[in-house]
């Protein structure tokens, strides 16, 4: 059972091979873009999400899955906490570097 | 410098290979995180919030030319065109993939460097003055005694698992620039009455969450008898420190707890046990490894030349940066050169591909080919002929390098923090940059003096706050970022931990505050004094009536 929730979630993780940061989707896929995130509204389906998360952790897709506190406040999803947004955009020093730039800026 | 022998070439290049085959399986599933995680450590890749970071070993900071111009290689063909030079004088790469590591490490071999235990609870890189075997004030050059330590640690299967990280800094010069007195074993060389060469030993130092100033524990220990003691010092450390709390597991703790007169002699008895078993290095080896550091030919010339006193006459930023940048050789007519990874503005310790691959021709043309790394994320020419200083001025300043703030407020210590790392609480670099940016007149940096500001987003203290004349400390303030503010610390040999004057600020707050901080000195110092000598003498309440008011 996954523990007690106080709010909307989204999962985190990084890719196994190159270690970007991706969110899990409503469709059991990782995407580069936080704003495709399945949310969790409550404890069970948290514990739905978790259970494909780590479904990819057990297949060697990602790694460091995490479950983090969801904005659904505005126009896109994001992570709420400043630490786990910033991987949702990359360094606030460097926006050449990261999704800040694009959700595929090393293709 | 050192160069590798037959044995260190077999011993990394095996490593390479372990590894190589360590990521395959990890690749193909054979091998879990849980499992893999440990491994990846050993070889210094970590995972933080954007990517894997590899963290690779300079030993003592000392690199040559060619070494050099592979960093800024790897920079640009595998990662994004830049390094992060760190506090154990280090580099990070922030952007490798896994599949890739290998590669990389394969490629740091070809030139003698690896990333062994640059993680993990085993002794890490042993880090020195980044003047060593250049600076006019030192007892003897601390590199050859470096490089002991490093051999005899690599790989040491007694302390591959120690209860905690362990660090080792040994300085040669009485003017500490190696932040000795902070380490988990500081080494201090020096000469006795006799005029023979020894250490003061030091112990228990380090930051972190519980800051200690390490405690002399032997005036004077022998040059031959350095690893046996080192020996003994780690094993009553690896059999008593803590295990049960990575918080309690520092050898600093160990110390506290019983006392540096009991933890001595408990090191002094496991010494008599080993000190005539073959561990200490017979003194045909010693002097075969002091060989590799024999002084450069650099021929004595005048201190005083003509065409560079013209140039500070006619340009105050070369004077700035002769005077700031450029310090006093062992061999006159010789200055060593930092170069000042802290462009206003810029990020602490960051070069590019380009300017790493410049700082190696540089070091070809006017430095031996030598560059040193300082644990104030600065590079160092340490063998300049003062005559080459305009040429080399000119060509750094082009490149963005000749910022001529070494040693002063904008010689910011800043960790990767929230921007990076994914222990962090907040973020540093924005408020370094944000501090250099509010004191970008040369002329007032020079007229404020010495003056070091260190910056970290977290307790792990990687940044140094604890040792900051102005120290500030990222903490998570119910989800925001919030800076406290420290005053009154010193990395140096007069070292003192920084005090927090008062409740923390936001991003901009905290450089209002650093400001009025530095108002304060300007209006209450006397004669020369320091930053940190009128803080000792003024204490912290008029610094902190000035920053939060009276009320």
């Amino acid at each position: 059972m996954a523990k007690k929730i106080t709010g909307p979630q989204l999962i985190l993780a990084n890719r196994l091979d190159d270690g970007r940061a991706v969110f899990l989707t409503a469709s059991g896929t990782w995407s580069n873009t936080a704003a495709d995130s399945a949310v969790a509204e409550n404890e069970a389906e948290l514990d739905t999400l978790m259970t494909v998360a780590q479904a990819a952790d057990l297949a060697n897709l990602v790694v460091s899955v995490t479950p983090v506190a969801a904005d659904t406040s505005g126009d896109a999803i994001a992570p709420a906490h400043i630490k786990f947004a910033m991987q949702a955009r990359g360094p606030s020093v460097r926006a050449d570097l990261g999704y800040q730039v694009s959700p595929n800026w090393e293709q | 410098m050192y160069a590798y022998d037959t044995y260190d070439h077999a011993m990394v290049n095996a490593r390479v290979a372990e590894f190589r085959d360590q990521v395959d399986r990890r690749m193909k599933g054979e091998l879990t995180e849980e499992e893999f995680r440990p491994l990846r450590l050993m070889n210094g890749l970590y995972l933080q919030l954007h990517a894997y970071m590899l963290r690779v070993a300079i030993p003592y900071g000392t690199l040559s030319a060619d070494q050099m111009r592979k960093l800024a290689h790897v920079a640009r063909r595998y990662d994004k065109g830049y390094g992060h030079f760190t506090t154990r004088q280090n580099i990070q790469y922030n952007w490798p993939k896994l599949s890739e590591t290998p590669d990389i490490l394969q490629e740091l071999a070809d030139v003698e460097m690896h990333a062994i235990q640059t993680s993990g609870n085993c002794i890490r890189n042993v880090t020195t003055d980044q003047f060593a075997g250049a600076a006019a004030d030192e007892v003897a050059d601390p590199r050859p005694y470096a490089e002991l330590i490093r051999q005899w640690s690599t790989f040491h299967p007694e302390f591959s698992f120690l209860p905690r990280k362990f660090k080792i800094a040994i300085t040669g010069a009485a003017q500490d620039r190696a932040a000795v007195k902070w380490h988990d074993i500081g080494l201090v060389l020096k000469k006795n009455e006799t005029g023979e060469i020894g250490f003061e030993v030091l112990a228990g130092g380090g930051m972190g969450r519980t800051p200690v100033i390490a405690k002399s524990m032997r005036d004077f220990l022998p040059v031959p008898d350095m690893l046996s003691y080192l020996e003994a010092m780690l094993r009553v450390y690896n059999e008593q420190g803590r295990r049960d709390n990575k918080y309690k597991a520092r050898i600093k703790i160990l110390i506290d707890a019983m006392g540096i007169e009991e933890y001595t002699r408990q090191v002094n008895a496991e010494w008599e046990k080993i000190r005539h078993v073959p561990i200490d290095v017979p003194e045909k080896e010693v002097a075969r490894i002091k060989a590799f550091f024999a002084p450069p030919p650099l021929a004595v010339s005048a201190d005083d030349v003509a065409e560079v006193t013209e140039l500070a006459n006619a340009n105050f930023i070369f004077k700035a940066w002769l005077n700031n940048n450029a310090g006093a050789h062992k061999v006159p007519g010789h200055a060593h050169v930092t170069i000042s990874l802290k462009p206003h503005g810029g990020i602490p310790g960051d070069a590019s591909d380009a300017q790493m691959d410049l700082v190696a021709d540089l070091a070809d043309a006017y430095s031996q080919g030598e560059i040193r790394v300082s644990h104030e994320q600065n590079l160092i020419l340490p063998h300049v002929a003062k005559k080459d200083l305009p040429a080399l001025w000119a060509k750094l300043d082009e490149a963005g390098l000749g910022t001529a703030n070494a040693g002063l407020l904008t010689d910011i210590i800043a960790c990767p923090g929230l921007d990076y790392c994914a222990l962090a609480n907040t973020r540093s670099i924005p408020i370094a940059q944000s501090i250099t940016e509010r004191f970008d007149d040369l002329k007032r940096l020079m007229d404020i003096g010495p003056l070091k500001i260190k910056i970290s987003g977290c307790i792990n203290s990687c940044g140094h706050h604890h040792a900051g004349h102005i120290g500030i400390l990222g903490v998570d303030r119910r989800g925001d970022e919030n800076y406290q503010l420290l005053l009154g610390g010193s990395g140096a040999e007069d070292a003192s931990k920084a005090a927090i004057l008062g409740p923390g600020f936001n991003e901009v707050g905290i450089v209002d505050a650093v400001e009025k901080v530095v108002a304060v000195y300007l209006g209450e110092r006397e004669d020369e004094e320091s930053f940190l000598n009128a803080y000792r003498r003024l204490g912290p309440d008029v610094f902190k009536e000035a920053v939060y008011g009276t009320d």
